[in-house]
C-alpha cells in the first residue's frame, strides 16, 4: 500500500535519485548530496519543531510503497516562501480602457512583477516516479501535504500557492521566455532556470521588467501560453483545482505557467476534513475514495482508503483494513482525519471555486 | 515668381479648392470652408496680437506671383500643448545588468510624455502636385524659418516637426496594427482625425498608462520606431540640413520621428542677414548662386527665392521680383543664401 510520510534522512539516497531523474530541476532539493542532506535535516527539524507561525521551516514528505519499503515520490511545503528574499511572480491585471465618447471599453491584461506572494506558504518539490500508473498515487502525494496542513494550521499562512511548469515545446523552448525573459537576460530559459535555484534571487530585480507587460503586445505564441500548464503538469493543475485553488490571478516570470492560490480555509482537505474513529475491518471496505490522515506526534502519514458513506453523522467510524492501519501507525480507537479524493457534488464543488 | 506669404483673409476660396487636391491621410488640411476660415482668422488674430498664448499660430500660401494661382500651404504653431495636451512618446534606455550572471542587456521603452509642450511646431505642410518641381518644395517649408529669423521675439527658446511614420504596402501603420489598435479601438484614421482636431480626450482615457518595452512587440512594430515614412524623407532631409534632429521623440499613434531644436540653432536664424534692396538685372548665368530673400513686413510677410547672393552689402533684385515681395529699393530686405542644391 502507497503512503505519504515525512522524509528522513534514511532516504537520502533515494532521494538524491530522485532529485537527478526529476526533470525539470525541483528547486528544494539540490543535487550536490550535503545540500540535499542539509535539507532533509532542516525538514526534520521543521516537523518536531514547536511553531507557533511560519517561518524558515521546509517540510518534506516521501511516498513509500508499504509491501516493499521503495520510495516511490516526493512532494514539499515552503512555510514560508522567500523566507529571508523576495518570491517574484507577475501578477495579472485587469486594466480597463474605456471612452465614453469613444463608445469604447476594454480589458487589457498587464503583468507586474509582484511580491506578494512573499512569505506565503507554498507547495513545492513534487516529484513522483514514472512508473506508477493511474493518477491516485499523485493525488495522494499531492493532497496529503494539504492533509498535514489541515492538522498544523498555525505552521502555515492563511493563503498557499503552488507554481506549475509551463507550456514548452519539445525542444523546451518557452515560447513566453522568448518573448519576454530573452528579451532581459539575453540567455535560454534552461541555463537560467538552472542557475536561478528558485523565484527569489537577487538578480531577478536586476535584470526584470521594472514596468508593467502589456499582455496584448506579446506575440500570439507568448500570449497562447500564460497561465497555462505544461502538458507534463496537466494532471497536477487538475488536482490542484479539485483541491479548491484558483487560477488567474499570477503567473510565472519565466515560462507563464500558471501560480495556482487557494485560501487555506476553502480548500477541500481543510474545509471538508472530519474526524473518525479507526475500527478494524477484516478487508477493505466498499465505498468512496477518502484522503485518511494521521497525525501522531512527530509522525504524519495519509493513504487513499474506501470508506463507506462519509459525510453522515450517524457513522463517525473509519472501518480500515490491516494494510491501512499499519501504513498510517493507528490502532483500534485512533482518531483519523478523513477526506473524500473527489467531490461528488460537481455543482457544489463549481461555487466553491469561483 | 513664386512667393510664400502670410495668409489674407481672402484666400478661403482659393484655399478649399487646393485641399481637394489632397489625397487620404492629410488630416490637418481638408476642404472644409468653416475650419478653413476659422484657421485664416486664427492666423490673422495672431498677427494682430489678440490671440492668448495657446491659439497662437501663423499660416502661410505659396502662390504664383504672376497668376496668383495658389499651389501649396504651411504653418508654424507658436506654442504646442497649451491647450489640448501635447502627447509624444518619449523613447527612453533602461538597461537590466546582473553582475552574478554576467548579464547586460538595454531595450528601449516608450514613456508617454508632455516634454515638447511649449515648442513651436512647424506644421501643416501641403504643395499642390502641380508645383512638385524643384525648389519650390523647399522654399516652401524654409519660408518658415525665414519669417521666424525675422520675428524671432514672437517664438518660444525651441521648435519641433512631427514627420509621417512608417506604413507598409497596403498603406497601414505597422506600429498601429502592434499597438495603438489595442488601446485606441478605433481605426488609424479615425484616431488621428479626432487627434488633430482637438479631441484629445480620449487619448489620455485609453492611452497605455505604463512604459511600453519595445524590444517586447512583434518585429515589425518595432522597426517603425523613429521610422520616417518614405514620402516624407525629402522633409526629413530639410529639416536636418536647417538643424533639426531627431532626439527620440515619436508620434503616438505611427511611432514617426519628432525632429526638434533651438531656435536659435536654426541654420536660418544664424545665417539670414537683413541688408538694403538694390533694384537691377538679375544674374543671368545659369549656375548662379541662389537666396531666400524676404520683406520684414510683419502683416505681409512675403518670401521668394532669387538668384545672386549679398554683395557689398546689398542684394539686387529685378524690379518684377521686388514687386512680387512687396519692396522697394532702399528696403531692408533678408537674405539667405542657398547652400543646397534644391530638388
Amino acid at each position: 500500500m502507497l503512503f505519504v510520510r515525512p522524509s528522513r534522512l534514511a532516504d537520502l539516497d533515494a532521494l538524491q535519485q530522485m532529485a537527478r531523474t526529476a526533470q525539470p530541476v525541483l528547486h528544494s532539493l539540490p543535487h550536490d548530496r550535503h545540500a540535499l542532506e542539509a535539507r532533509v535535516a532542516l525538514s526534520e527539524d521543521s516537523f518536531r519543531a514547536e511553531v507557533d507561525f511560519p517561518g524558515e521551516e521546509f517540510y518534506l514528505f516521501v511516498l513509500e510503497d508499504s509491501e516493499t519499503g521503495k520510495l516511490l515520490g516526493t512532494a514539499s511545503i515552503v512555510a514560508a516562501a522567500g523566507y529571508s528574499e523576495p518570491f517574484y511572480a507577475f501578477r495579472n491585471d485587469a486594466l480597463i480602457h474605456a471612452s465614453r465618447e469613444l463608445h469604447v471599453n476594454r480589458k487589457i491584461h498587464a503583468l507586474t512583477m509582484s511580491h506578494e506572494l512573499t512569505g506565503k506558504s507554498r507547495l513545492a518539490g513534487f516529484y513522483i516516479d514514472p512508473s506508477l500508473r493511474g493518477d491516485a498515487a499523485a493525488h495522494l502525494l499531492s493532497r496529503a501535504r494539504m492533509m498535514y496542513i489541515a492538522a498544523n494550521r498555525k505552521r502555515f499562512t492563511s493563503e498557499v500557492f503552488s507554481l506549475l511548469l509551463g507550456v514548452t515545446d519539445d525542444a523546451g523552448v518557452s515560447p513566453f521566455w522568448e518573448a519576454v525573459g530573452r528579451k532581459f537576460f539575453g540567455r535560454n530559459f534552461a541555463d537560467i532556470e538552472v542557475q536561478s535555484g528558485g523565484r527569489s534571487s537577487t538578480f531577478i530585480a536586476e535584470v526584470m521588467p521594472s514596468y508593467p507587460i502589456y499582455v496584448p503586445l506579446l506575440p500570439e505564441a507568448a500570449q497562447r501560453v500564460l497561465g497555462e500548464p505544461d502538458e507534463k503538469a496537466l494532471l497536477a493543475y487538475d488536482i490542484h483545482l479539485e483541491e479548491g485553488f484558483e487560477t488567474d490571478r499570477y503567473v510565472d516570470i519565466f515560462d507563464a505557467g500558471p501560480v495556482l492560490t487557494a485560501q487555506m480555509d476553502r480548500s477541500a482537505c481543510v474545509r471538508r476534513n472530519e474526524t473518525r474513529t479507526v475500527r478494524e475491518a477484516a478487508s477493505a471496505a466498499q465505498g468512496a475514495t477518502c484522503l485518511i490522515a494521521s497525525n501522531r506526534p512527530g509522525e504524519f502519514r495519509c493513504v487513499l482508503a474506501d470508506l463507506p458513506a462519509l459525510g453522515e453523522a450517524h457513522d463517525a467510524d473509519a472501518l480500515l483494513s490491516a494494510a491501512a492501519r499499519h501504513a498510517l501507525g493507528v490502532q483500534d480507537g485512533d482518531p483519523v482525519r478523513c477526506v473524500l479524493l473527489h467531490r461528488q457534488d460537481p455543482n457544489e464543488s463549481k461555487g466553491e471555486t469561483q | 515668381m513664386i512667393v510664400v506669404r502670410v495668409v489674407q483673409t481672402g484666400d478661403v476660396d482659393a484655399l478649399v479648392a487646393l485641399a481637394q487636391e489632397t489625397g487620404p491621410g492629410l488630416t490637418t488640411f481638408k476642404p472644409d470652408r468653416d475650419a478653413l476660415a476659422a484657421r485664416i482668422a486664427r492666423a490673422r488674430r495672431t498677427l494682430e496680437d489678440e490671440a492668448a498664448p495657446h491659439e497662437q499660430g501663423y499660416f502661410f500660401v505659396m502662390e504664383d506671383a504672376a497668376t496668383g494661382d495658389v499651389a501649396g500651404v504651411c504653418g508654424i504653431e507658436t506654442a504646442v500643448g497649451l491647450d489640448q495636451p501635447f502627447y509624444n512618446y518619449r523613447v527612453s534606455t533602461v538597461v537590466h545588468a546582473s553582475q552574478d550572471l554576467g548579464i547586460w542587456t538595454q531595450m528601449r521603452a516608450l514613456n508617454i510624455s508632455h516634454d515638447l509642450t511649449g515648442y513651436a511646431e512647424v506644421c501643416s505642410l501641403f504643395l499642390s502636385p502641380r508645383y512638385r518641381t524643384s525648389g519650390v518644395g523647399g522654399l516652401l517649408s524654409r519660408s518658415r524659418f525665414m519669417f521666424i529669423a525675422q520675428f524671432r521675439e514672437r517664438f518660444p527658446q525651441r521648435i519641433c516637426a512631427e514627420l509621417r511614420g512608417h506604413f507598409d504596402a497596403n498603406g497601414t501603420s505597422p506600429f498601429w496594427r502592434s499597438v495603438g489598435s489595442h488601446f485606441y479601438q478605433i481605426d488609424f484614421n479615425a484616431a488621428d482625425y479626432l487627434s488633430s482636431h482637438g479631441r484629445k480626450s480620449f487619448l489620455a482615457e485609453l492611452m497605455p498608462r505604463f512604459p511600453v518595452y519595445v524590444d517586447l512587440l512583434p518585429e515589425e512594430a518595432q522597426k517603425c520606431v523613429g521610422l520616417t515614412h518614405s514620402d516624407t524623407l525629402p522633409a526629413r532631409k530639410m529639416l536636418e540640413a536647417e538643424g533639426l534632429r531627431y532626439e527620440n521623440h515619436v508620434d503616438i499613434f505611427d511611432a514617426g520621428p519628432v525632429l526638434e531644436c533651438h531656435i536659435a540653432d536654426l541654420r536660418t536664424v544664424r545665417e539670414s542677414v537683413v541688408v538694403p534692396l538694390e533694384i537691377g538685372a538679375a544674374d543671368a548665368r545659369a549656375d548662379a548662386p541662389r537666396s531666400l530673400v524676404s520683406n520684414t513686413s510683419l502683416h505681409d510677410f512675403r518670401v521668394g527665392m532669387a538668384a545672386g547672393v549679398v554683395t557689398n552689402g546689398v542684394f539686387r533684385l529685378t524690379a518684377q521680383e521686388a514687386a512680387a515681395l512687396n519692396v522697394k529699393a532702399g528696403d531692408p530686405i533678408r537674405v539667405l543664401p542657398s547652400k543646397h542644391k534644391q530638388g
